[in-house]
C-alpha cells in the first residue's frame, strides 16, 4: 500500500460513470480551485482520505474524456456523434464552460472570419436590428419582439415590450438587454408612463423578464415616448436613447442604467435632429455622444456631437442639408466614429466611404474613391425597391478595422488608409439589413427569411 | 410540501408530465446538505463525500429549486452564526478578541467548503438572478450577525482602540491578534474597515495627539519636541505596517502631522532659545534635518522655514557688513562672509537635502546684504589680492582654487561688478608690477573664472596686462642682447611696457632719475622706439622698484630692495651727507605726498631705518634734514624697504574711484540705450528704463536718474528724438 502510494504520487484515478480515467493532480488542478474538479481534490475535502482510492463521479464518461483532453491540451476536439450542447451541459457541471468557449474560437480578426453558423429566423416581416452580446450570444429585433440567442445559438425566451415595434436593442451586460420601442399611435394613457407601449426598458436576457422601464418626465410630467437608437457609456453607467414625445419633445434622454432613473434630457436645439436619430455612439476619449440622423429617415443627414457636462452643449455638427443636389445625389446613409475618436466614417447609398474630421468644425466629407467597393455597380432602380429588395449599407468599427455591409456582403477595411482586405459573403439569405460585432463574433442579419449568419475566427492552428 | 395543492391548481397542460417524481425531493436533498453543513461547522467533514454533495446541490438547482435552496442556505448560515455569536459574547475580557478570531477562522474555512458544494448554484442561479454569491453571502451574514451586532460592535471597537492606546503608552500588545482582527474587517469590505474601525481610530488619534502635543509644547524645547513628533510618526507608520490597511498610513500620518506639527508650526519654528534661529546659529544639523523632513508634510512648512532662515541670514549679514569695526580689515571682512556662506551651504547640504529653493533663498539673502555696503566690491578684490599675493605659501594650489571659487560666489552677488573690475585691475597691476603675484597659474585661473562669469569684454584688459608683461620681458632681453658687452658696470634695468588703457590710469608724475639710470633708460627708449615706430613711451616712475647695493659707514653691506622713488632719494646721498626735505624734493621732483611716504618708510620704520631724520618726529616738515644711518644693521643681507601704503583706499581716493566708475558707466549706459533703440525704433520712457536696467544688470545696477540724463544727452546729440505728439515716446534717428 505504501509502495503504491509512492509510485502513484501525483496520480489520480477517477471513475466517471463507470469508466476509469487516470490522470495527474496537476492536470486536474489546472482547471482552477473554483471548479468542481479543483474543489474535489482540495485538501479540505480530503482529510483522512485514502490516497489510493478512486474518486467517483456520476457523470457521462464520453464528455468527460473530451473535457479531460481539453485540460491536458488546451484544445477542444469534439468527436462525431457528441452534440455540442451536451458537452456544454457537462462543462457547466464541472465549471469548465469558459474553457470550452475559449477553446472553440480564436480572438476576433476581421480578416480570418469564417462562417460558423446560419440561424434561420421564424418571425415574419423584416428584421430591424441584430445585436451581439458580450458573451457571444445575440439578439434579433423584428416587429414587436426581440429574439434572444445564447452563445450556443440556442434560442431563449423572446423579449417583448408590450409588443410595441422595436427600434433598437442593446446589451447592458451578458444578462441584461435594453430594448427601445415605438409608441403605438392611438394608445394614449393619461399618466403617459405606462402601457402605452414604446420607450426603453431593461430585460433579463436569460429569462426575458422585465427588469425596469426607463421613463421620461418633461417638467416633472411623466410622458410616453418613442425611443429610437440606444447607446451605453460603461464608464459612468449611463444609457442614452433618442426620444420623440408626442408634444414635440424631441431630444436625447439619459438614464442611470442600474436604477433606471432619468438623469438628464438633451432637448433638440433648432437646426439639429436628435429625437429621430438612427444611431448614437459614445466617445470615451472626448466624453461626448455622437448622434447620427440619416437619410432616408429624414430628408437630410445630420451628425452632432453632444457634451453632457455642466452646461449641455453641441460641440460639433455637420449636415448635408442645403448642399446643392448634385447629379448623383449622394447621401450619407450611415455613420460611425472611428476608434481613434478623431474622425467619422460615413457611407452613401452607392457604397462610397467618406470621412469627416471631428477636430475641425467646418469642412465637408472627404469621399474616398479608392475604398469604393469592388464588384458590380448597384442599379439605382434596384436601390429604390423596384425589383429585388436591397438594403442601405451600414458601418461598424472594431479592433482597428472598418466593416461595411453592402447588399449581401460585408467588406473589411484595414490599416490607416482603410484598404479593402476581406469580403464576407454569407449563406445567401439576401441583402444584409444590419450587422453587429461583439463577443468575438460578427452577426449579420439578412433581409430575406430573417436568417442571420454568425462569423467567428477559428482557433489558431496547432502546428 | 405546502406548495403542492397550489401546483395542482395551475397544472393545466395535459401533455406535459413533471419529471420530478419524488415530492419530497427538495426536503430530502436539503436535509443532506443541512447535515453536511453542520458537520463542516463541527470540524467533522472527513466523512463527507464532496461528489455526492455537489451532485445533490446540482440536482436541486437543475430542478429549479435554486431560489428555495438559496433561502434555506441563508437561514441555515444565520443559525450557525448566531450560535457563534453567543459564544463570542460570552468570552471574558482579553479572550474576547481571541474567541472572535477563532470563530472567524472557523467560519471562513466552513464557508469555503460550503461554497465548493454550491459552486453550481454560484455559476447559474446566482449569476442569472444577480444574487450575492455564496461566499460573499457568508461574509455579509458574518458582518451583520456578528461584527455589527449590538453586543459586539461597540465592544470590538473599544477593545481595538484600548489596545492601540495601551501600545501608544508603551505597553506591549498582541500584534498578531490585532492584525488578524483588522484583516477580518478588511475582508468584510473596505467600507466595513473604514466605518467600523478606521474613522473612529483616526478621531481618537486626533484627540490623543492634540492633547499630547499641548503637553509637550509647554515643556519641551523645539528640538526635543520635534524628536517626539518624529518618534510618534514612525511609531504610527510602523503600527500601520504591522496591523492595519496600508491606506490608513497616509491618513494617520496626516492626523499626527496636523495635530503635532501643523497646529504648532509657527510656535515651534519661532520658539525662543531653541527654534530655527538657534539651530542655525549653533549648527545643529540633526535638529535641522529633522525639522526639514517633518515640515515637509505640512503645507507652507518649508516655505516658513525658508523665510525665517532667509531673514535671519539677512539680519546677521547686515550687522556684519555695516559693523564699522569690520571695515578696518577687508580680508577679515570677506573671510567672515565666506565663513557665513560655508556655514549655510553646509546646513543646506546636510540638513535640507540640498533643496534648490533653500539655495535660492540663501543666494538672494546674500545678494541683499552684501550690496548694503558699497565697499564690498573693493573688499572682495582686496581679499583676492591678499590670497594671490600670499599664494601657495599659505595654502596648496587646490585650496587656493577652492577659496577663489568661493570668492566667485560672493562676486556673483555683487550688483556693482564694474566697480569690482576697477579695483581688481588696480590690485592686479600692483601685484604684477611689484612682482608680488605669487602664482601665475592662480592669477590666470582667477581670470578664467571672471571670464566665464562675465564674458570676454570684462577680462580683455586684464588679459592685456598679462600680455604686456610677457612682451616686456622679451623686449628687455632683446635690449640686452642688442647692447651686450657694453659697460657691465652700468645698472641693469628691467622695463615693463604697459599699454595705455589696459592698465589703471595713473596721474603721470615724472621724477628726476639719477643720471646712471637716466642714461640706461634713454638707451632703452632709443632701442624701443627704433623697433616700434610711432609709439610714445612715458616713464611711470611711481610704479617701479630697484635693488641697490649700499655700503654703510659701519662697513656693513646690504642689498636694499626699494621703490624707484626711494632709489632716487637714496642715490642723492652718494654725493651728499645730509639733505633737507626741501632739497630732496627739489632734486627728485617727486610729488610731495609720495615723497613724504617714501621718506617715512626709509627713516621711520623700525629696523629698516636706512636714513636718519632730524628731528626724530613722525611727521615730515620742509626743514627736516636726513642723513644716512651709519649705524644701520640688519640680520639679513637683503633688506626690503616697504613703502608706507594705505592698502585700503583713503576716503578721497574712494571718492575718486567712485567718480571714475560713474564716468565709465555713462558710455555703457548710452551704448545700451542706442542698442535697444536701434532694434526697437520707437519706445516709451518706462520700457527703455526697464530694458536698459535688464541689459546692464550683469555689470551694475544703473541709476534711473543717470539713465534719464544719458537719454537727454543722446537727444542733444541727435541720436534720439522725442515723439512730436506723445512726449513719452522716443524715436531712434538713424
Amino acid at each position: 500500500m505504501g509502495m503504491a502510494a509512492k509510485t502513484g504520487r501525483g496520480r489520480v484515478r477517477l471513475n466517471v460513470g463507470g469508466r476509469v480515467f487516470e490522470t495527474t493532480a496537476d492536470t486536474l488542478a489546472s482547471a482552477g480551485r473554483d471548479t468542481m474538479l479543483g474543489a474535489m481534490l482540495d485538501a479540505s475535502w480530503n482529510a483522512g482520505h485514502d490516497p489510493d482510492a478512486e474518486y467517483f463521479i456520476d457523470r457521462d464518461p464520453a464528455c468527460f474524456a473530451v473535457l479531460l483532453d481539453l485540460l491536458r491540451t488546451g484544445t477542444l476536439h469534439l468527436p462525431p456523434g457528441l452534440p455540442e450542447p451536451t458537452l456544454c451541459r457537462e462543462a457547466l457541471y464541472y465549471g469548465l464552460l469558459d474553457r470550452v468557449r475559449a477553446a472553440r474560437a480564436g480572438e476576433f480578426d476581421g480578416d480570418r472570419l469564417r462562417l460558423a453558423a446560419s440561424v434561420p429566423g421564424r418571425a415574419p416581416g423584416d428584421g430591424t436590428a441584430v445585436r451581439a452580446a458580450p458573451d457571444g450570444g445575440c439578439c434579433v429585433a423584428h416587429g414587436g419582439a426581440v429574439r434572444v440567442y445564447n452563445w450556443l445559438l440556442e434560442e431563449r425566451r423572446p423579449v417583448y415590450l408590450d409588443h410595441a415595434p422595436v427600434n433598437d436593442a442593446a446589451y447592458l451586460d451578458a444578462a441584461t438587454l435594453l430594448v427601445a420601442a415605438r409608441e403605438r399611435p392611438g394608445n394614449r394613457r393619461s399618466d403617459g408612463g405606462g402601457g402605452g407601449g414604446g420607450g426603453v426598458a431593461a430585460f433579463s436576457a436569460l429569462t426575458g423578464d422585465l427588469r425596469h422601464r426607463f421613463r421620461v418626465a418633461h417638467w416633472r410630467q411623466p410622458r410616453s415616448f418613442t425611443a429610437g437608437a440606444l447607446e451605453l457609456d460603461a464608464s459612468s453607467n449611463r444609457v442614452f436613447a433618442s426620444c420623440k414625445g408626442r408634444l414635440n419633445e424631441y431630444g436625447v434622454g439619459v438614464w442611470d442604467c442600474a436604477t433606471g432613473e432619468q438623469a438628464d434630457f438633451f432637448y433638440e436645439p433648432p437646426g439639429c435632429a436628435l429625437g429621430d436619430a438612427d444611431k448614437l455612439q459614445w466617445l470615451d476619449a472626448t466624453s461626448t455622444l455622437m448622434v447620427a440622423t440619416m437619410f432616408p429617415r429624414t430628408d437630410a443627414s445630420f451628425l452632432t456631437l453632444l457634451d453632457f457636462r455642466d452646461d449641455k452643449s453641441v460641440v460639433w455638427s455637420w449636415t448635408d442639408a442645403g448642399t446643392p443636389a448634385s447629379l448623383e445625389e449622394k447621401r450619407a446613409v450611415h455613420a460611425v466614429v472611428l476608434e481613434d475618436g478623431r474622425s467619422v466614417c460615413v457611407v452613401n447609398q452607392y457604397d462610397d466611404l467618406g470621412f469627416l474630421d471631428l477636430r475641425k468644425n467646418a469642412g465637408g466629407v472627404r469621399w474616398s474613391s479608392r475604398s469604393k467597393l469592388a464588384g458590380k455597380k448597384k442599379k439605382v432602380a434596384a436601390a429604390r425597391g423596384y425589383e429585388e429588395e436591397t438594403c442601405y449599407p451600414k458601418l461598424a468599427a472594431h479592433g482597428g478595422q472598418l466593416f461595411a455591409s453592402t447588399n449581401d456582403t460585408i467588406s473589411v477595411f484595414s490599416g490607416p488608409d482603410h484598404v479593402l482586405t476581406s469580403t464576407l459573403r454569407g449563406s445567401g439569405g439576401g441583402a444584409i439589413c444590419d450587422f453587429s460585432i461583439g463577443g468575438d463574433r460578427l452577426f449579420a442579419l439578412h433581409n430575406e427569411e430573417n436568417v442571420f449568419d454568425v462569423w467567428e475566427t477559428p482557433p489558431p492552428a496547432i502546428i | 410540501m405546502s406548495s403542492a395543492p397550489k401546483k395542482r391548481g395551475s397544472r393545466i397542460e395535459p401533455f406535459r408530465h413533471r419529471v420530478e417524481t419524488d415530492p419530497n425531493f427538495f426536503d430530502k436533498s436539503w436535509r443532506k446538505l443541512h447535515d453536511a453543513i453542520r458537520e463542516i461547522y463541527n470540524h467533522n467533514a472527513s466523512g463527507l463525500s464532496f461528489e455526492e454533495l455537489y451532485r445533490t446541490a446540482y440536482n436541486m438547482v437543475l430542478h429549479k429549486h435554486g431560489p428555495k435552496l438559496y433561502e434555506h442556505l441563508t437561514a441555515n448560515l444565520k443559525e450557525h452564526l448566531e450560535e457563534m455569536r453567543t459564544s463570542i459574547e460570552a468570552a471574558q475580557g482579553g479572550l474576547f478578541l481571541e474567541e472572535l478570531q477563532r470563530k472567524w477562522d472557523e467560519h471562513n474555512k466552513a464557508l469555503q467548503m460550503i461554497r465548493d458544494i454550491l459552486m453550481y448554484m454560484d455559476r447559474t442561479y446566482i449569476l442569472t438572478n444577480k444574487k450575492t454569491p455564496v461566499f460573499d453571502l457568508g461574509l455579509e451574514l458574518w458582518r451583520d450577525t456578528i461584527v455589527r451586532s449590538s453586543m459586539i460592535q461597540g465592544r470590538l471597537l473599544d477593545t481595538l482602540l484600548e489596545l492601540i492606546h495601551r501600545e501608544r503608552m508603551g505597553e506591549v500588545i498582541n500584534r498578531s491578534l490585532m492584525r488578524s482582527t483588522t484583516k477580518m474587517l478588511m475582508d468584510l469590505g473596505s467600507s466595513v474597515y473604514q466605518e467600523d474601525f478606521e474613522r473612529p481610530f483616526l478621531e481618537v488619534s486626533a484627540s490623543f495627539y492634540s492633547g499630547e502635543s499641548q503637553q509637550f509644547i509647554e515643556c519641551c524645547a523645539c528640538g526635543e519636541y520635534l524628536k517626539q513628533a518624529e518618534r510618534r510618526l514612525n511609531e504610527e507608520s510602523e503600527r500601520v505596517t504591522q496591523y492595519m490597511d496600508m491606506k490608513t498610513g497616509e491618513k494617520i500620518t496626516a492626523v499626527v502631522v496636523k495635530e503635532m506639527l501643523a497646529n504648532h508650526m509657527q510656535r515651534l519654528i519661532l520658539m525662543e532659545n531653541s527654534g530655527l534661529v538657534n539651530m542655525l546659529v549653533e549648527d545643529r544639523y540633526e535638529d535641522l534635518t529633522r525639522m526639514y523632513s517633518l515640515f515637509h508634510h505640512v503645507a507652507e512648512g518649508h516655505s516658513t522655514i525658508r523665510s525665517v532662515m532667509a531673514s535671519h541670514i539677512k539680519e546677521t549679514g547686515k550687522s556684519l557688513v555695516t559693523d564699522p569695526e569690520r571695515l578696518k580689515d577687508p580680508v577679515d571682512f570677506v573671510q567672515r562672509l565666506l565663513n557665513e556662506k560655508d556655514k549655510y551651504d553646509n546646513i543646506i547640504n546636510v540638513s535640507f537635502s540640498n533643496d534648490k529653493s533653500f539655495l535660492n533663498a540663501l543666494n538672494s539673502s546674500f545678494e541683499n546684504f552684501i550690496n548694503l555696503n558699497n565697499r564690498s566690491p573693493e573688499f572682495i578684490s582686496l581679499f583676492v589680492d591678499d590670497k594671490l599675493r600670499k599664494g601657495v605659501k599659505e595654502a596648496s594650489e587646490e585650496d587656493l582654487e577652492t577659496i577663489l571659487d568661493k570668492v566667485m560666489m560672493l562676486f556673483r552677488y555683487l550688483q556693482e561688478k564694474d566697480l569690482f573690475e576697477k579695483y581688481y585691475k588696480q590690485h592686479l597691476a600692483k601685484r604684477l608690477l611689484s612682482g608680488k603675484a605669487a602664482s601665475d597659474d592662480s592669477e590666470r585661473s582667477m581670470l578664467v573664472k571672471l571670464k566665464t562669469e562675465c564674458g570676454y569684454q570684462f577680462t580683455s584688459k586684464l588679459e592685456g596686462m598679462f600680455t604686456d608683461l610677457k612682451t616686456s620681458h622679451d623686449t628687455t632681453q632683446n635690449f640686452y642682447a642688442a647692447s651686450s658687452s657694453d659697460a657691465t658696470d652700468a645698472p641693469t634695468i628691467s622695463v615693463q611696457i604697459l599699454t595705455t588703457g589696459s592698465w589703471p590710469t595713473q596721474p603721470c608724475s615724472t621724477c628726476n632719475l639719477p643720471p646712471e639710470i637716466l642714461a640706461v633708460s634713454e638707451k632703452f627708449r632709443a632701442f624701443y622706439l627704433g623697433t616700434h615706430n610711432g609709439r610714445r613711451l612715458t616713464w611711470q616712475t611711481n610704479m617701479g622698484t630697484a635693488d641697490i647695493k649700499a655700503t654703510f659707514g659701519n662697513g656693513s653691506k646690504h642689498e636694499l630692495n626699494v621703490s624707484t622713488y626711494q632709489m632716487c632719494v637714496l642715490m642723492l646721498f652718494n654725493s651728499a651727507d645730509a639733505l633737507t626735505y626741501r632739497e630732496i624734493e627739489q632734486a627728485t621732483a617727486i610729488p610731495a605726498a609720495d615723497l613724504k611716504r617714501c621718506l617715512q618708510s626709509l627713516a621711520l620704520v623700525k629696523g629698516k631705518q636706512v636714513l636718519r631724520k632730524e628731528p626724530m618726529s613722525r611727521d615730515i616738515s620742509d626743514d627736516d634734514s636726513f642723513c644716512v644711518n651709519d649705524k644701520f644693521t640688519s640680520k639679513l643681507f637683503k633688506v626690503k624697504i616697504g613703502t608706507v601704503v594705505a592698502q585700503k583706499e583713503t576716503d578721497p581716493e574712494k571718492l575718486e574711484t567712485r567718480q571714475r566708475v560713474e564716468e565709465d558707466r555713462k558710455p555703457q549706459i548710452e551704448a545700451a540705450i542706442v542698442r535697444i533703440m536701434k532694434s526697437r525704433r520707437v519706445l516709451d520712457h518706462n520700457s527703455i528704463m526697464t530694458e536698459v536696467t535688464k541689459q546692464l544688470q550683469p555689470r551694475f545696477l544703473p541709476n534711473p536718474v543717470v539713465i534719464k540724463k544719458r537719454i537727454e544727452s543722446l537727444i542733444e546729440r541727435e541720436f534720439l528724438e522725442r515723439d512730436k505728439t506723445d512726449r513719452k515716446l522716443y524715436r531712434y534717428l538713424a
